[in-house]
């Protein structure tokens, strides 16, 4: 592998595994906050990309859209905590489990409702095309480059949050200890559904980051869904530090192996999975 | 210091220098102590003086960070925790852990079938076999808990499901009793026969008890352990215990008056 | 228990005769036979599923593994032009899928909860990205089995696997076999064990119980019969793709299983029964089932927590 092939694979391996952090930090904040395992939260990526794309072609315009859906997204976030997820706490994780394998059907049915089942595409916007030389021969888009800094940005954004504001005090004070937060005076239901709300948008962003980069399919939900898991099991459920390592974890493996063995790369992710767990069975940030 | 008398029995179980850390916090440190067979030994200390911790790491159920566990000589610290059960070291716990959902009886088929053998027998029906119900039915005799056999535990009164929880561990077959805390929560006249209980079994068995309720260790022990803080403060009779001006101190000066 | 003897009776009186009797009505309906036939093989593997969620207490999103492996264990170890005796297949079978179920129960169930259900689910996308992406075994396509298996035992062959009608009753016959197998072991004295570990795990530790061992144990049995149920598909529509250890499997065969009555049993014939009927139904009716499907399941576990099982033990209580 040539110099700046390895650096083009480097560059795409850190992009992607940001944008599986803003995924995979909704799924692990939740976990750790409210205990509850969220298997559509992979439909909520999906839905953030088709709201993208439906909005891109009725404004035209990239940035409204990407406003407006996550702003629908963090509604949607907050009815589904009000009318289900509240019913959840108290039951085990198979309920769980349950219930939003209902939610992936029903997200999915409305999907193929609204927008049909053909893959759909939705523009670079024309501010952030082009692309940038990286060495004489080889150049690299700007919009990727943006999605890694807009990751990298909000990872930003959530880190001070969580360790700087009352919040973030709230959020961890309920990862340790529910009933504390409780004694407390705070209303832990709002607090849980804020939580829900944020993660919720989160997985819709980063729908709508990817949404230029790749073709807007059904079932793209699953897809990424699974790969997260992987990304918050090798971090520790929970951790949201670990899912930011994870997720570049992932993404570096999963880049290389693709271009090293091809064909092993699907499974390569899984089978560090597996081998991180046989060493450190809750992961590699478990608290 | 050690100020325990020797006796002329055999002795069952053996800590030597025994710690566990939880993190910085030294819930057990340095803990030495020999349980004799046939003898009751109570373990007395205010709260977080490491007394539970010291018995979930005579059945196991904790690793020490330091020090070892001797079994009739043995040293079985690092065995795994199911093994301790095989050994003779029997568990009771300080919070009710029964199979709520089954009846009395099949609570003490579980413990008595471990040693019966056919655990990996897929076909014949576990309830063919009378043998298994008779030593069932036998443990429950002994703690007086026979007219409850056939009643699911979840429904008999808080005391019965304490005496089930020891009918369990006797049907074990066990050498050694390890009792957390078996009257926690008790009224008095449930305390009673449970008392009772144990003057019957101290004679036949090794019986490490923990406990809060102070008249009932005094009335029951051969041996008495004062622990304060994760230490051992003082081993002895219970006359000698009740002299001791340290034992007094401690518990003053944790402005906990049980004297 | 929560589940009694007496509608668990009833239920096989009732679907077993019926079963039984289904292909004399139906012969000409070729549909039909094969429609029985593929659910009654889903509902043995949801079976061996709710063995091991319902009664071990170990849930697992990855157990569509087995029924994928089942299927191209059969492709791998059989010749391809040339019959086979399908009873000493069917024993190949499930020795090796039980061989492969110790390997990753052994890692699996070093975890537990949460970790448990994400671990599997690990194995699970490995095994079917192992699958999908490699030439030699078809690809996303899958494989093709040209030649059906003989089922002669001493020289007798009851059924012939080329007519849908003796596949039937093979299947019809694997399902009450493996009813009649998990009612055994869960009687067992083994089952006496599971049972309490699936209550209490600590209390059973407590009293010498290596309970790792038993798990793993009802791991291999549910995976090898997991396996079995995947070989009859393949050999039911003549092949094997990977969609069939998708993680999507796995997941319909919880709903199903929930459906009939976690740890019932007999409730997975039940549940499956009953999606698969409203499946077929809805999928008739509108183009968009999965959103009545989705709204199902979020409903069954809001309000119908103990299944359709459990739904019929009360209706028979009160009337009792």
């Amino acid at each position: 592998m040539t110099t700046s092939l390895f650096l083009v694979q480097l560059i795409n391996g850190l992009q992607y595994g940001l944008l599986l952090f803003l995924i995979a930090s909704g799924l692990t904040l939740v976990f750790g906050v409210m205990g509850i395992l969220n298997l559509a939260h992979g439909s909520m990526y999906m839905v953030g990309a088709y709201l993208a794309w439906y909005f891109v072609e009725h404004t035209g315009s990239f940035g409204v859209s990407a406003i407006i859906s996550a702003i629908i997204a963090l509604l949607i976030g907050i009815f589904v905590e009000r009318t289900l997820i509240r019913q959840l706490y108290r039951r085990n994780h198979l309920d769980q489990v349950l219930l939003t394998i209902g939610m992936i059907f029903v997200f999915n049915a409305l999907q193929g409702i609204l927008w049909g089942n053909d893959p759909l595409g939705v523009s670079v916007p024309e501010s952030l095309a082009g692309a940038i030389p990286l060495t004489d021969v080889l150049e690299y888009p700007v919009y990727r480059i943006f999605v890694a800094l807009l990751c990298i940005g909000i990872a930003a954004v959530m880190y001070f949050m969580i360790n700087k504001t009352r919040l973030g005090m709230l959020i961890r004070a309920g990862e340790s200890n529910r009933e504390m937060v409780e004694c407390l005076g705070i209303d832990i239901r709002k607090l849980y559904t804020i939580v829900f709300a944020i993660g919720v948008m989160l997985a819709a962003v980063a729908g709508v980051a990817a949404a230029p980069m790749s073709s807007i399919v059904p079932g793209m939900g699953e897809h990424i869904l699974i790969t997260c898991f992987v990304v918050v099991v090798i971090g520790g459920m929970g951790s949201i530090k670990g899912a930011f390592v994870a997720a570049l974890l992932v993404g570096l493996v999963d880049t290389f192996a693709s271009v090293l063995v091809p064909q092993l790369s699907s499974m390569m992710i899984y089978i560090l999975m597996a081998f991180i767990l046989l060493l450190k069975p809750q992961g590699l940030f478990s608290s | 210091m050690n100020t325990q008398v020797s006796l002329d029995l055999e002795v069952m179980l053996e800590t030597q220098g025994l710690c566990k850390y939880w993190g910085g916090l030294k819930a057990l440190d340095d803990v030495s102590l020999q349980f004799y067979d046939k003898q009751l030994h109570g373990i007395v200390g205010p709260n977080g003086a490491g007394k539970s911790t010291l018995l979930n790491m005579l059945c196991g159920h904790y690793q020490p960070t330091r020090g070892s566990i001797l079994h009739k000589g043995e040293a079985i610290e690092s065995i795994r925790p199911w093994a301790f059960a095989r050994r003779g070291i029997g568990r009771s716990f300080q919070k009710t852990n029964i199979y709520s959902g089954a009846t009395c009886l099949e609570n003490c088929c579980v413990a008595v079938q471990r040693r019966m053998g056919g655990n990996f027998n897929f076909l014949r029906s576990r309830y063919t076999q009378k043998v298994l119900d008779e030593i069932a039915t036998e443990a429950l005799e002994k703690v007086g808990l026979r007219h409850r056999r056939d009643v699911i535990a979840s429904q008999i009164s808080y005391g019965e499901q304490r005496q089930l929880e020891i009918a369990m561990v006797l049907a074990t077959a066990p050498e050694v009793l390890l009792l957390d805390e078996p009257m926690a929560g008790m009224g008095h006249e449930e305390s009673q026969l449970i008392i009772e209980l144990l003057k019957k079994l101290r004679r036949e068995y090794c019986i490490v008890l923990v406990e809060h309720d102070m008249d009932a260790v005094f009335e029951l022990s051969d041996q008495l352990t004062v622990m304060v803080d994760g230490q051992h403060l003082t081993t002895g009779t219970v006359d000698q215990v009740r002299e001791d001006t340290r034992v007094k101190e401690a518990y003053l000066g944790q402005g906990d008056e049980v004297f | 228990m929560l589940f009694n003897k007496r509608t668990e009776r009833i239920f096989i009186w009732v679907f077993f005769p019926l079963a039984l009797l289904m292909p004399l009505f139906l012969a000409e309906n070729a549909f039909y036979i094969s429609k029985m036939t593929s659910v009654m093989i889903f509902a043995l593997f949801v079976m061996s599923l709710d063995y091991l969620v319902g009664r071990c207490g170990l849930i697992t999103l990855g157990h569509a593994m087995f029924y994928g492996l089942g299927g191209y264990l059969f492709w791998m170890i059989a010749p391809e032009y040339e019959a086979v005796n399908f009873w000493v297949y069917t024993f190949y079978i499930c020795m090796i899928a039980s061989a492969v179920a110790l390997v990753i129960g052994f890692l699996v169930l070093r975890t537990s909860g949460i970790y448990m259900i994400m671990i599997t689910l690990a194995f699970a996308q490995m095994a079917f990205y192992f699958f999908s992406d490699s030439i030699e075994f078809g690809g996303n396509d899958g494989l093709f089995i040209y030649v059906k298996p003989e089922t002669s035992i001493f020289g007798l062959s009851f059924f012939n696997l080329d007519d849908p009608v003796h596949f039937y009753y093979l299947c019809l016959l694997s399902l009450f076999n493996t009813l009649v197998f998990f009612r055994l072991l869960i009687r067992s004295r083994f089952g006496r064990v599971v049972d309490a570990i699936h209550e209490n795990p600590g209390r059973t530790t407590a009293l010498g119980y290596n309970i790792f061992l038993f798990r793993l144990m009802s791991y291999v049995i549910a995976s090898a019969l997991g396996a079995y149920a995947g070989y009859l598909f393949t050999l039911q529509y003549g092949f094997v793709n990977p969609s069939m250890l998708a993680w999507t499997t796995s997941g319909s065969a919880l709903v199903m299983s929930i459906l009939g009555g976690m740890g019932s049993i007999y409730g997975a014939i039940l549940g499956t029964f009953v999606y698969e009927g409203l499946h077929y139904t809805l999928e008739h009716l509108t183009e968009h089932w999965m959103l009545f499907m989705g709204a199902l399941i979020i409903a069954m576990v809001m309000v119908f927590k103990n299944g359709i099982a459990g739904y019929m033990e009360k209706l028979l209580e009160k009337r009792s």
